[in-house]
């Protein structure tokens, strides 16, 4: 039997697991932006000129909310400044030269036998090596699963990939499965619990069957086969299918006592604990319409975006947006020259060919958007009264539970656009708090004066 | 970076990036597909006039849609084929003695009163093909009440003209070529697009299978319809007969699949798509049994029409992660911060 939710719909996957992993050569400049998770941005650790090695650290905050981050290459640094971050904006980032010697650094040793066993040796080592959620939410590993200790008695590994395009879960199982158990364990003793629950996505079944031959309960692992629907990955609908639970409305997976982490981070925290490898590279699924094929490409952390594009044979077409992560949730880059992050699982070049918006969306009250809505939204009526600009009813309707799958945009027929809209309404009810709450403020201030 | 990326303009749209295939004219498209089985009966039973009352219907309510958004200067929608949908339905809700320029009086009033002047697609909260018959009712009384005889009754029946199965169950005395076989198959007399209950199942399980409509509409409403003629079996009729020949006479199907899931005018929500079906139901039986008309599906679901609103608004979800108890938590501790307030 397969474990799935309610709602969801069935893009196009577009998955090319066939294509072997390649390896894109280090471009001779990688940037490395301070902010690649969520929490405290970083504060740089080298100045221009200085020379560092692979895996070195060049940035860190002591926040508990943050994770450093390390050269991907050995060179110079030949700047630190601001520089064009994916996600936007500009951001405090070291630029290194290439020295192509890809000279390692020394730092972090391989944990002993002991501290493998140890959950705050893994913790520390979590947090050293920059381990932060990979499937794309980039939320710093070692403060999630520390925060999950003694709440949490269902850990979730999320092996779902349930966006288009994206194979680099996919090829983890399939060419490190061993790794990738031992990686899970670790997660497993941090968490404090006896026992991992591995959600896949039946359309991976060759890594279901190999990763089963390998007796995945030595390590306390059992594999969850799951329904093939998108969004089976998200956080909430993971819980719900592997644990029947329900994350509560604004709360934590945690109070719920689930905690989910991401195959590719608990390879990544693998890496950081039996190698003592930081998290400088990973698999990014380079496709789209504009290139002739898709590539699963292993790339280093800060591989600009145009580079990465050339590596993977240059483009056939002229693209029309850059997508980060997967097509469902990614948003646009909106520079050539930014670069890869921990975070970003695919690069996609689309062209025109994967466009369908039209200019003036008539709604036709078809009622498909309620039907697939993971969340039990009703979409239609949120957008009317987002369109009405209604903050009441948006709140009764409980817009604030919307994690903006895109499901219900993806289903429309009349192209209607409410995934942007409902995460526009989230943040005009996000300013309207936080206005009344500092009036609210200053009244008290004033009759506190009188 | 190379020279060229550079001169790349970048475009940025909102998540998902991609979407489904399925738009609102293939939407469209799928229902006029799917109403081609009644149309090909119609054509058999009723010959070429109805084929030309059908085509008239369809062309004029396309040119009053364009004519409409011409005039008021609005960007033109006949491409979403919405219009051909509407004079369609309106066509196959006619009698087959219908004269050509009927339809053309019907859409004018469903096209222009009911669909654009309320904003056009998806914003009109009647269905403007039974708005424009019902107009048509109250306007040609006697032309609307004309059946001609199809061809698999002539030489049984004289006469060009003959009642329809419904009115004969209602005064009682239905005539032996009135059967299951020839109500079924759609030998009987009636309006061009309701006679044949195979045809309308046909493309009824089409629309299902291709996720155009839902099953909740047509199964509750054809649902209602069966039990309470079942329990409510009239004069001289075994209960099982009675239910029977009320599912397989008159407009029950062609309304159940094609009118009343009109998307527009009926709900949305799951829940309140049922409770829609069985007021369509209830209504539609009500009407038969007591209402001056002997056919009661195009009022009732006209009327079940005006109570979408207030139906959608009945029925909210559960809210993912609320259960009831911390619904029941979260009033008791604002009525305690209220009375501590005090």
């Amino acid at each position: 039997m397969t474990h799935t939710f309610k709602g969801g719909v069935h893009p196009n996957y577009m998955k090319a697991p066939q294509v072997p992993v390649s390896v894109v050569a280090p471009p001779a400049q990688v940037i490395i932006p301070m902010a690649q998770h969520i929490g405290a941005p970083c504060k740089p650790l080298v100045a221009k000129g200085d020379y560092v090695k692979m895996g070195q650290k060049v940035g860190e905050n002591p926040a508990p909310v943050s994770a450093p981050v390390h050269a991907s290459v050995s060179g110079t640094v030949v700047a630190v400044e601001p520089r064009p971050h994916p996600l936007g904006d500009m951001v405090m980032s070291v630029v290194i030269e290439n020295d192509f010697q890809d000279t390692p650094c020394e730092d972090l040793a391989p944990l002993t036998e002991e501290q493998l066993k140890d959950p705050d040796a893994i913790l520390e080592r979590m947090r050293e090596a920059g381990v932060v959620g990979m499937g794309g939410a980039m939320f710093p590993t070692a403060f999630k699963v520390r925060g999950g200790i003694g709440k949490v008695d269902k850990l979730i590994i999320n092996g779902a990939e349930c966006e288009p395009y994206l194979n680099g879960d996919h090829l983890t199982m399939l060419n490190f499965p061993e790794q990738l158990l031992k990686g899970i364990e670790l997660v497993r003793i941090a968490s404090g619990v006896e026992k991992a629950y591995y959600g896949i996505e039946v359309n991976k079944q060759d890594a279901i069957d190999l990763l089963n031959s390998l007796h995945p309960e030595k390590y306390g692992i059992e594999i969850c086969p799951e329904a093939v629907k998108y969004p089976q990955g998200g956080e909430k609908m993971q819980i719900k299918a592997i644990t029947g639970r329900e994350v509560k409305p604004g709360g934590l997976p945690a109070g719920v006592g689930a905690n989910v982490v991401s195959t590719r981070t608990c390879y990544a925290v693998y890496q950081a604990c039996y190698e003592g490898k930081p998290v400088i590279e990973r698999i990014v699924t380079v496709a789209g319409s504009a290139l002739d094929g898709p590539h699963n490409a292993l790339t280093r952390v800060g591989t600009p975006f145009g580079y990465l594009a050339e590596q993977c044979g240059g483009f056939v077409k002229t693209p029309k947006k850059i997508v980060l992560g997967g097509p469902m949730m990614g948003i646009c880059a909106t520079s050539f020259d930014a670069p890869t992050i921990k975070g970003t699982a695919g690069v996609l070049f689309f062209t025109e060919e994967e466009d369908r918006m039209v200019d003036d969306p008539h709604c036709i009250r078809c009622g498909k958007c309620i039907t697939v809505c993971p969340m039990n939204l009703e979409p239609v009526f949120m957008y009317m009264y987002y369109s009405k600009g209604d903050y009441a009813n948006l709140e009764k309707y409980h817009v604030n539970d919307c994690f903006e799958c895109g499901s219900c945009s993806f289903n429309c027929p009349a192209r209607m656009p409410l995934t942007h809209a409902f995460k526009t309404a989230k943040l005009m009810l996000q300013a309207k708090a936080a206005k009344e709450k500092a009036e609210a403020e200053a009244k008290a201030a004033k009759e506190a004066q009188k | 970076m190379s020279d060229k990326n550079e001169r790349i303009v970048l475009d940025v749209a909102y998540q998902p990036q991609v979407r489904t295939l399925t738009d609102t004219r293939r939407i469209m498209l799928d229902v006029i597909i799917a109403l081609l089985p009644a149309v090909v009966v119609a054509a058999i039973q009723f010959g070429f006039h109805a084929i030309v009352v059908i085509l008239s219907s369809i062309a004029s309510a396309v040119f009053w849609e364009w004519l409409y958004r011409k005039i008021f200067k609005k960007e033109a929608s006949i491409g979403d084929l919405s219009a051909v949908v509407t004079g369609l339905l309106l066509a196959l809700t006619l009698p087959p003695t219908a004269p050509w320029w009927l339809p053309v009086i019907g859409t004018l009033f469903g096209i222009t009163i009911v669909k654009q002047l309320y904003g056009g697609i998806g914003k009109n909260f009647l269905n403007p093909a039974l708005a424009g018959r019902a107009f048509l009712l109250s306007s040609y009384a006697i032309i609307m009440a004309n059946w001609g005889v199809p061809s698999g009754l002539k030489g049984v029946v004289d006469g060009t003209t003959m009642a329809t199965p419904l009115a004969s169950l209602y005064s009682w005395s239905m005539p032996a070529y009135f059967n299951y076989k020839t109500m079924f198959l759609g030998t009987i007399p009636g309006s061009i697009g309701e006679i044949s209950t195979l045809a309308l199942l046909i493309g009824g399980i089409y629309l299902i299978v291709r996720k155009v409509i839902s099953w909740r509409i047509p199964v509750a409403y054809i649902g209602t319809v069966a039990v309470v003629t079942f329990l409510f079996a009239g004069r001289g009729f075994g209960h099982f007969e009675w239910m029977m020949y009320n599912l397989l006479s008159g407009g029950l199907f062609l309304g159940a699949f094609f009118m009343a899931t009109d998307y527009a005018t009926s709900p949305v929500t799951l829940n309140g798509q049922l409770l829609y079906g069985c007021g369509c139901g209830l209504l539609t039986v009500l009407i038969r049994y007591f209402g001056g008309f002997p056919e009661g599906v195009s009022y009732a679901i006209l009327i079940m029409n005006l109570c979408t609103w207030a139906i959608d608004k009945a029925f909210h979800r559960h809210q993912f992660g609320g259960s009831k108890e911390d619904i029941a938590a979260e009033k008791a501790a604002k009525k305690a911060a209220k009375e501590a307030a005090k």
